[in-house]
């Protein structure tokens, strides 16, 4: 590894003398100054800055996101750094791409290659430990030592603290929560009613029995793609806000009981008929077209979806989203949530004098209680004075998730989030041996835990 | 087999420098990179190694443990056979036909190239479509032809059916292509030649097109069989993550969900190089079938 | 590609039109019918509301459906044609490159006896499957070592994807033209040979030309695997200048996957472009040929 770094100094250093070199116009002198490790950034910069009038103060940043693509705020990010850049007379590289794994891996190789951007907005979950681990990152606390005042309007229990040393690294935008998307007209058909704050699991099982006996699906899943939100919800009934994002130590502890009830009760809803016939050899997109074509009733999903089923349908108005009934300890109204990617600035930008400032009041910039407004629109925030949203902008759907989200009484991240995805195998993709009892539940939590063991060795 | 002019091994290096160049550096390198990494802990790809697995060669113990290895190396000799037969056959098919006929050679040649250049997410939403179970195209032609239920296209017992009809469809262009150039690469002479001595349209095929074309054809199964071996877009878009349980694996669709999505880099990069290995030994082996002849 | 043989079949009347000539268009009429559905059903479907693709695909987009929309979508968001000429500069190289490289290589690994033949022809075979993301990684740390990655320069940058591309397509190339070089008569080259052609000109002068059309279809699939990569792509060409049609198109249509209005477009946007310059240049390219082949 140190012999790699070295040649990867080594070579950064021969590139930024060769860009010295080959520049026409005089490099500056503080380039010499600049450490190994940034010679690289610097020598890009030089060269960017080499056009006459910029000799002296805009800066360039490299700056990636994802905010690109079908992302709903790939608009609001572009209009974003345009209006910065007329500001401030300071200039952006884009770097942006959609969360594709592709571009995961491009982030993250960048970083190995100290190629990496001045500012990056990445999520904060286990996709950020490689980076964070290494310690490529500047953490909160450490910028607040020079600049009190960054991210202040932000709660900082909210922020998504890393998991690999529970640190703030990253100023959050908008976050995520997951509800029950009702098609309402289904449910009419059918002759239910629509789940409400106050509806239990039980009452939800009546429910989806009356939905089958009328001839539709009740739940729109596909368990052989995405097992995903149903195995958070089902395995939260079993627990609480406080204790769900907890990974049980074994499958015989409180947790380890509670994922195995959770997940026995996903294989009762496979057993009852709740699901599309083809839900193991469906794939998501399909089973919510099945959704959206008014075949079923019911999908659980995130935030995002909001704008996917505006897209996806002519009548939005025919569907709304709700708590997920609940059982035992936890109330219908404690729901799953969090903010899951922030802004970072990085340690090669955070130790180049020229970019540090710069850094910060970009960032500064785009976390401003307006530009949050104006980003999480109807997802949650970590603002501490809340989000102003103008509802009369919205379709009665995003007004439905903002009003589920306003009447939480709890709220807990994802626990899959703190799964690696190697992790995940046994349960996620061995869902449809497990609901068909190919598989034993135990057996498969076990193995995971057994992964997730071996992965944090 | 070579005349004189090349008995003089000289010029050799020249022909040969360039390219090995480039394949050394940019394919070769890297890959020996890769088979290390097969040894290693990585979790993303990009991300250095955390160390050596322990012991070493943890993976290829794991490959030989591993029930869905064995289902997509099953699955993959399915997907070879289908590509021999299937592709290949038809293409030879088609390109004889259309060298023997007057008109329309030039049309044909560019429409049979079409579903090589549509991208493969746009072929898949096409195939999910078709085979849709509520309901696409095949069941709803089903149900005006008066069948009651409807059927799963993807389950298990159709699965593979409904993978590798897209998968052959889409390259017998390719090998088609392939094969009408070495045919157009046969001097008129020989046809005409064949013609005065009153030979049919059948007869020349066989006794001058055919063989004639054995390298060109032997190229193909080449082609096909390492095709088959690593083929995984369009599969994977119609069939992610093995689904239905695990029964639609192959090879190449299995290395790629071990490198992005289940985060297991080191263990993909196992898979690849049992692919390489399976691939060198399968095309030595359709080599010495063929036997490659010289005209 | 080549229509020499075609023209001449024509005027020295070898077919008379007969029953089986019908059979044999009723065949290659109905492949072809498969081939261009999907065409056209992209097509179609561009023009279509995106809610509606997914639900009634297989239908006409005529009066109300019909919409611009998609494109419209597609080309405010982004600069195309600056992608579409990025995109042009990496596939002609790479395919020009492709072409002159392995043709080189499959000539002396064909003609030639020597010791280490085996095991090349061997390499070339394994080179064809080594996965593009098994060796992608070391080959960005190649590019930032020498300096073509993350310059933001667009020429560095495009040749940091050239690159790589022409090693990835050589193998297919070299295994292609191999079959087709064997299949030359050697008598040819010898007549050449005593002339007074050395080897050089032997190839240049005789191979070549004997082998052109073979040799557009290699550059004409090299060119398109190359267009359409895009996982390589994706890894050197970061900001908007430097993007190439296939990049540009995958980040409008990426995210979940839900627009398919969109994709339908962007995949119009890809593929429509290249069909054309290529049914035109077609011409072209036949002209060529016919010169060099026919002499053969």
């Amino acid at each position: 590894m140190k012999k790699m770094m070295a040649m990867l100094l080594t070579g950064a250093m021969v590139l930024s003398l060769t860009a010295c070199g080959n520049g026409s116009s005089g490099s500056t002198p503080a380039q010499s100054e600049s450490k190994f490790g940034e010679s690289e950034a610097a020598a890009e910069a030089d060269k960017e800055e080499s056009a006459p009038e910029k000799s002296s103060g805009p800066v360039t940043l490299n700056v990636t996101t994802t905010f690109a693509g079908e992302d709903t705020n790939a608009q609001n990010y572009q209009d974003a750094i345009a209006a910065w850049q007329d500001e401030t007379g300071n200039k952006i590289n884009d770097a942006s791409g959609s969360s594709s794994e592709t571009f995961k891996a491009r982030v993250i190789s960048d970083f190995e290659m100290g190629s990496e951007p001045d500012v990056l907005f990445y999520f904060n979950g286990v996709d950020s430990n490689p980076f964070v681990e290494a310690g490529k990152v500047v953490s909160i606390d450490e910028i607040r030592q020079t600049y009190p005042e960054y991210a202040a309007n932000m709660k900082d229990g909210m922020m998504g603290a890393s998991p690999v040393d529970g640190k703030n690294y990253s100023v959050p935008v908008n976050g995520y929560w997951e509800g029950l998307f009702v098609n309402k007209a289904v449910c009419e058909a059918a002759g239910v009613e629509i789940p409400t704050a106050d509806t239990t699991w039980d009452e939800f099982m009546d429910i989806c029995q009356k939905i089958k006996d009328a001839g539709y699906t009740p739940i729109a899943a596909s368990f052989a793609e995405i097992p995903h939100y149903w195995f958070e919800f089902c395995i939260y009934n079993y627990l609480t806000p406080a204790t769900h994002n907890i990974l049980p130590e074994s499958s015989d502890d409180e947790h380890g009981q509670a994922w195995i009830s959770g997940i026995g009760d996903m294989k009762v809803l496979y057993e009852k008929g709740f699901l599309p016939e083809n839900t193991l050899s469906a794939t998501d997109g399909e089973t919510f077209q099945l959704f959206i074509d008014g075949k079923a009733a019911f999908l659980i999903d995130g935030s995002w979806k909001v704008g996917g089923i505006e897209g996806a349908t002519d009548d939005v108005d025919n569907f709304t989203v709700t708590y997920v009934p609940g059982k035992g300890e936890r109330k219908s109204t404690d729901i799953i949530g969090g903010l899951s990617s922030g802004w970072y600035i990085t340690k090669k930008a955070w130790d180049d004098p020229e970019k540090q400032k710069v850094c910060v009041e970009f960032i500064s910039y785009m976390t401003s209680d307006e530009m949050v407004s104006n980003f999480a629109s109807v997802s949650a925030t970590a603002l501490k004075n809340g989000t102003q949203v103008d509802e009369s902008q919205l379709s009665s759907l995003a007004v439905a998730g903002l009003d589920m989200v306003a009447g939480a009484t709890g709220m807990a991240g994802a626990v899959q989030d703190q799964v690696t995805q190697e992790a995940r195998v046994p349960v996620f993709n061995g869902m449809p041996d497990i609901v068909t009892g190919k598989a034993d539940i135990k057996e498969s939590v076990e193995e995971l835990l057994k992964l997730v063991a071996e992965g944090q060795q | 087999m070579s005349s004189n002019i090349y008995k003089n091994k000289k010029p050799i290096i020249f022909f040969l420098v360039p390219a090995f160049a480039f394949l050394v550096i940019f394919l070769y390198y890297p890959f020996f990179q890769n088979i290390l990494n097969s040894f290693k802990a990585i979790n993303n790809l990009g991300s250095s190694a955390k160390g050596w697995n322990d012991p070493w060669y943890t993976n290829y113990v794991e490959l030989c443990k591993d029930t869905n290895i064995r289902a997509a190396l099953i699955n993959t000799i399915k997907m070879i056979a289908a590509t021999i037969i299937g592709q290949l056959g038809i293409a030879i098919v088609l390109a004889l036909m259309v060298d023997n006929i007057s008109k329309g050679q030039k049309f044909f040649r560019t429409v049979y190239f079409f579903p090589i250049v549509i991208a493969a997410t746009a072929l898949g939403l096409l195939f999910n479509l078709v085979f849709l179970y509520d309901k696409g195209m095949l069941n709803q032609l089903r149900e005006i032809f008066g069948a009651a239920k409807l059927i799963d296209f993807k389950d298990n017992s159709h699965a593979m059916l409904t993978m590798m009809i897209p998968v052959t469809w889409q390259y017998v262009g390719f090998y088609f292509i392939i094969l009408i150039t070495g045919l157009n690469n046969i001097s008129d002479e020989l046809y005409e030649a064949a013609t005065i001595d009153g030979a049919s349209r059948l007869q020349r095929v066989r006794y001058i097109s055919l063989p004639l074309l054995y390298n060109v054809i032997c190229t193909c199964g080449v082609l096909a069989v390492t095709g088959a071996l690593k083929v995984f877009d369009l599969p994977w878009i119609m069939f992610p993550k093995g689904m239905p349980s695990n029964s639609t694996w192959l090879t190449g669709t299995y290395m790629y969900y071990h490198a992005f999505e289940s985060h297991n880099v080191d263990y993909s990069s196992a898979i690849s190089v049992l692919i390489v290995v399976l691939g060198v030994i399968t095309a030595k082996i359709v080599n010495a079938v063929f036997k490659e002849k010289d005209y | 590609m080549d229509m020499a043989r075609g023209d001449n079949i024509g005027k020295k009347a070898y077919h008379k039109f007969s029953f089986g000539m019908t059979g044999v268009y009723a065949v290659l009429i109905g492949w072809a019918l498969t081939t261009i559905y999907p065409l056209f059903w992209i097509l179609m479907n561009s023009f279509k509301n995106k809610k509606l693709i997914r639900s009634d695909s297989f239908s006409l987009p005529v009066g109300e459906t019909f919409t611009l929309d998609n494109y419209k979508t597609a080309f405010e968001r982004v600069n195309i044609l600056g992608a579409y000429r990025n995109s042009l500069v990496i596939s002609l190289s790479v395919a020009a490159a492709v072409i002159l490289l392995a043709g080189l290589a499959s000539y002396a690994l064909v003609r030639y006896d020597f010791k280490l033949k085996g095991l090349l022809n061997s390499m070339v075979v394994a080179g064809m499957m080594f996965p593009a993301f098994a060796t992608i990684i070391p080959v960005i740390r190649m590019m930032n070592v020498i300096g073509l990655a993350n310059t933001n320069q667009i020429p560095k940058s495009l040749l940091a994807v050239i690159l790589p591309q022409i090693a990835g397509n050589l193998s297919f190339a070299i295994v292609v033209l191999r079959g087709y070089i064997g299949g030359l008569p050697v008598e040819l080259e010898e007549a050449a040979y005593m002339e007074g052609c050395n080897i050089f000109q032997l190839f240049f002068k005789v191979v070549m030309p004997l082998c052109k059309p073979s040799f557009a279809t290699v550059g004409i699939f090299s060119f398109l695997w190359s267009y359409n990569d895009l996982f390589t792509q994706s890894f050197f060409l970061k900001t908007k200048p430097e993007y190439s049609v296939t990049v540009l198109l995958s980040l409008l249509t990426s995210q979940e996957g839900t627009n398919y209005g969109l994709m339908a477009s962007s995949v119009s946007l890809i593929v429509f472009p290249l069909l054309i310059v290529y049914l035109f240049l077609q011409k072209y390219i036949v002209k060529g040929l016919t010169a060099g082949a026919v002499k053969g």
